[in-house]
């Protein structure tokens, strides 16, 4: 009993001291790209793509399911992007409400004959639709039998894509103007497309077989935040205001810590464990050779990502997944605990799948950072972080009980902990003003930083018991809906009666 | 009451004799609570100094642009012919407030946002003024500094206002290892070499990043009196292929039929990508008498070529291959090639409209799909 309990403390103080350690250093890797991004990019004039004839092109892919409330405005925000040579795939998942009539009557669609290669496989597409009017000629509608998940629909999105790179992203969310602007340019950085000869002249060909020897970008991230109380105008943010609600507020904070300071610093060293379901650019070829999203997997974005490194890795390609730290993406976050509880409980079990699916590639050399970084980061302390510290209340619980509890000492390590985490968020949200002056007034800087505060006793409390929650339903294989999240919609600008 | 002072003076004096990682752990949280207030200090004070600096130049801009509307925009004495020989009003500008080193920056970047907006004499008056304030020994003391950040400001600056840098500070400098050093520099050589913009093609061995591409095919396209030399001489000597790469799409872009020789041995390269980029050249200028060696090419051709070879067929639009395109779309196994050799039978419908119909009646059904997506108006890709 004795060496278990020596063996638990111990195990549990390597632990926490690593977690803290990994920490700090994303918290001064993610300082250095921050900076390293705004020194190179203070000269850099985004516009300059909106006229070039050398842009790639980019199949904006959203997928809808009844959304028939707010899908014109979505769509037509979509559509003003500003980037010269893009489409807008919307893929309408089986609705069950008005939503494909709506698009229909609006963008003067009529249904076309299309060349729909299923390189991926989902549901069956029933029809695509074209508009008969100019002026949305970067229009396609797809409409296809209700999958079940977002990611069959996207799939069925990359198979319709007319260009090399997709993004993908929620029907329902706000996106900045310049968002395909800024996103493209990770992919436009690294070396062009470079070969390296392989062996002598090929007998059959003629030609000395090549391989690719470039770094090749395969997908680009930026931050997302939440739209919850911000004023909207005509899909565009007009300004931007931390959630008043408590729980959207300690989310937003949340996504500060995750995009500003956890996946700025895993860009650095090209470790990004995976890029956001609600905004992504990818390379369309490597994403179908991955075998796009998993459509019964509770985690698509982290698998999908997972499955494109290991697929570059495999065939020994180099490879680069990057992020950017704008805010280039405003999504509504979950407004009450049961649609929160949902949405983090799918996490859970969506972790748990990737851990399983993907164990083979876990400490496995071959697939270096992959392999020995990013996904044991992600086992150890993002998957056995709820498991260590409920297994740790239950301990500290036994102690109190049989008064093995040296109070003072106890109280020192808490407080650091404590004091510790509060550090780790405020420095991601001095990160984040940093990056950009998103809030207007001091008061709603601070009233996001002193979240930080409550976090460990309100909201962390929940991350654990959702996450547990899901892991659960993992092992008992529990059916588990997506279900359609209530949106409030955003809020408009109050204008005042003449 | 004293509970608290009594329960930290316990504390404090256990520490003396307390384990290692609990000294430890004061530590950090001394440091956790030292960060933390730095953190809120740090977020207010940037956020009171952005204040205070938007503030000024919300005072300073509309004092500026009065100053220049004043003296220079609305001046109708340099809208004469001969406005050049009219002394400028640069004394308005000598005001306290622009002995201030930010004052000038922010004098600096309104004259670029305004030169960058007029055109004719009155960008030329902005650049006038902007030598007699002094103001391009702002930028070229930059030019001078070690931070490349400075360097490159220096150089937008520069090349905004058509100030000329020597060869010898600018040309090392677009081969800097510092990705936007290199690219600011190659911008500002193309723009302010009078003789030969293009020198640097010859040096760089560093590449040219897609991004950089777009940025000099931008600067090299809008620049006037800009002497275009023929690629051609860099897509067969040059050892640097995105060099290479980037002049087929400035072939392409001022349709050089002179370079198509050089732009053909292309053909013969081991790197299938350049060989895909000049296949791309040659069907965007509409050459066809490369269709019959590509023909004789497209079996040992990787998939990337073989697309082009299809696309450049049907942007030639000669006719003489439809039986080849009929060929490959009915017999090939890959979804985008059959697509691109359908495409391309569409463009060539003026000498296969019987054959065209022939297969949307024989075809299969996906092949009939396929058929039925080119040929509608609706659909572009």
């Amino acid at each position: 009993m004795e060496f278990i309990k020596n063996f638990y403390e111990g195990f549990v103080f390597v632990y926490g001291c690593t977690m803290l350690f990994w920490y700090a250093l994303l918290a001064m890797l993610s300082l250095r790209g921050i900076i390293r991004y705004q020194r190179k990019n203070s000269y850099v004039d985004h516009n300059i793509m909106v006229q070039s004839p050398l842009a790639p092109g980019i199949s904006v892919i959203a997928p809808a399911y009844n959304e028939g409330v707010t899908i014109i405005s979505n769509v037509r925000s979509l559509l003003t992007l500003n980037y010269p040579v893009f489409e807008v795939i919307i893929v309408n998942d089986g609705s069950t409400d008005d939503t494909l009539e709506k698009l229909i009557n609006e963008f003067q669609l009529t249904e076309v004959v299309f060349a729909y290669n299923e390189r991926i496989q989902s549901q069956p597409v029933k029809r695509v639709f074209k508009s008969v009017n100019t002026a949305y000629d970067k229009l396609v509608v797809i409409d296809k039998v209700n999958g079940k998940s977002k990611a069959d629909a996207s799939n069925a999105g990359i198979n319709a894509a007319a260009y090399a790179y997709f993004l993908c992203t929620d029907v329902d969310s706000i996106i900045e103007k310049d968002t395909l602007l800024r996103m493209i340019k990770p992919f436009m950085d690294e070396e062009n497309k470079k070969i390296k000869e392989v062996g002598e002249p090929c007998p059959e060909c003629g030609y000395v077989h090549v391989v690719e020897d470039s770094i090749r970008v395969i997908a680009t991230g930026a931050t997302l935040r939440l739209a919850n109380s911000c004023e909207v105008d005509e899909g565009v943010i007009t300004r931007v205001r931390p959630p008043r609600h408590w729980l959207p507020r300690f989310q937003e904070m949340e996504y500060i810590r995750a995009y500003v300071l956890g996946k700025m610093g895993w860009s650095l060293i090209n470790c990004v464990p995976n890029v956001s379901g609600g905004l992504g650019l990818f390379d369309k070829e490597i994403a179908i050779k991955a075998g796009g999203y998993d459509s019964k997997s509770f985690a698509e974005d982290m698998d999908i990502v997972t499955r494109m490194c290991t697929y570059m890795i495999d065939n020994k390609l180099k490879y680069a997944v990057r992020y950017i730290p704008t805010s280039q993406c405003w999504t509504e976050g979950p407004p009450n605990l049961k649609v929160f509880s949902r949405q983090r409980t799918r996490w859970g079990r969506g972790l748990a799948e990737i851990m399983t699916i993907h164990r083979k590639v876990i400490f496995n050399p071959r697939y270096k950072r992959l392999g020995l970084v990013v996904l044991p980061y992600n086992l150890f302390f993002e998957f056995l972080a709820p498991i260590i510290e409920f297994t740790g209340i239950l301990y500290y619980i036994y102690l109190i009980i049989t008064n093995h509890i040296n109070w003072p000492f106890a109280t020192i390590l808490l407080l650091f902990v404590y004091l510790y985490s509060v550090m780790i968020t405020t420095l991601a949200i001095w990160w984040d003003q940093m990056t950009y002056r998103y809030y207007k007034t001091w008061k709603e800087v601070m009233g996001l930083a002193l979240m930080a505060f409550l976090e460990p006793f309100v909201y962390h409390p929940l991350i654990v018991f959702f996450a547990l929650r899901g892991y659960y339903f993992f092992i008992v294989g529990k059916k588990h809906t997506w279900g359609n999240m209530q949106r409030q919609g955003f809020g408009q600008k109050k204008t005042t009666a003449a | 009451m004293n509970v608290l002072p009594v329960f930290f003076t316990s504390v404090l004096y256990n520490l003396r004799y307390a384990p290692l990682i609990i000294q430890i752990a004061c530590v950090f949280i001394f440091i956790a609570v030292t960060c933390t207030v730095i953190a809120y200090l740090s977020i207010l004070i940037g956020r009171y100094k952005g204040h205070r600096r938007e503030k000024k130049l919300a005072r300073l801009h509309p004092l500026i642009d009065q100053l220049l509307l004043e003296n220079v925009l609305m001046n109708e004495a340099l809208i004469q012919e001969d406005a050049e020989e009219i002394p400028l009003a640069a004394d308005a500008f000598h005001q306290p407030v622009f002995r201030k080193r930010w004052a000038r920056q922010a004098l600096i970047d309104r004259l670029i946002h305004y030169r960058n907006n007029v055109s004719g004499i009155m960008g030329e008056q902005l650049r006038n003024l902007y030598i007699q304030l002094e103001l391009d020994k702002e930028s070229l003391k930059k030019m001078k500094s070690r931070k490349w950040d400075k360097k490159v400001q220096a150089m937008a600056e520069l090349t905004s206002m058509n100030m000329s840098i020597a060869d010898v500070t600018i040309l090392p400098l677009t081969n800097s290892r510092n990705r936007e050093l290199r690219a600011a520099a190659r911008h500002a050589y193309i723009k302010l070499s009078k003789n030969e913009p293009f020198k640097f093609f010859d040096l760089a061995t560093e590449p040219l990043l897609l991004w950089d591409q777009v940025e000099l095919f931008r600067i090299i396209s809008t620049t006037e009196k800009i002497a275009i030399p023929n690629f051609a001489q860099w897509i067969t000597y040059s050892s640097n292929k995105s060099i290479i790469s980037f002049c087929l799409k400035l072939v392409v872009h001022y349709n050089q039929i002179s370079a198509v020789p050089a732009v053909e041995k292309l053909l013969d390269t081991r790197d299938h990508y350049l060989r895909a980029d000049a296949i791309n050249c040659l069907g965007k200028m509409q050459i066809a008498e490369v269709e019959d060696k590509l023909i004789r090419m497209y079996n040992s051709q990787p998939l990337n070529c073989q697309i082009e070879i299809l696309k450049l067929m049907g942007r030639v639009s000669s006719g003489k291959h439809v039986d080849f395109l009929r060929q490959e779309f009915l017999h090939s196994t890959d979804f985008e090639l059959r697509k691109n050799a359908a495409k391309s039978l569409i463009k060539n419908q003026w000498a296969a409209k019987n054959l065209i119909n022939e297969l949307v009646d024989t075809a299969t059904a996906e092949n009939k799909r396929i058929l039925k997506h080119c040929m509608n108006p609706l659909i572009k890709f």
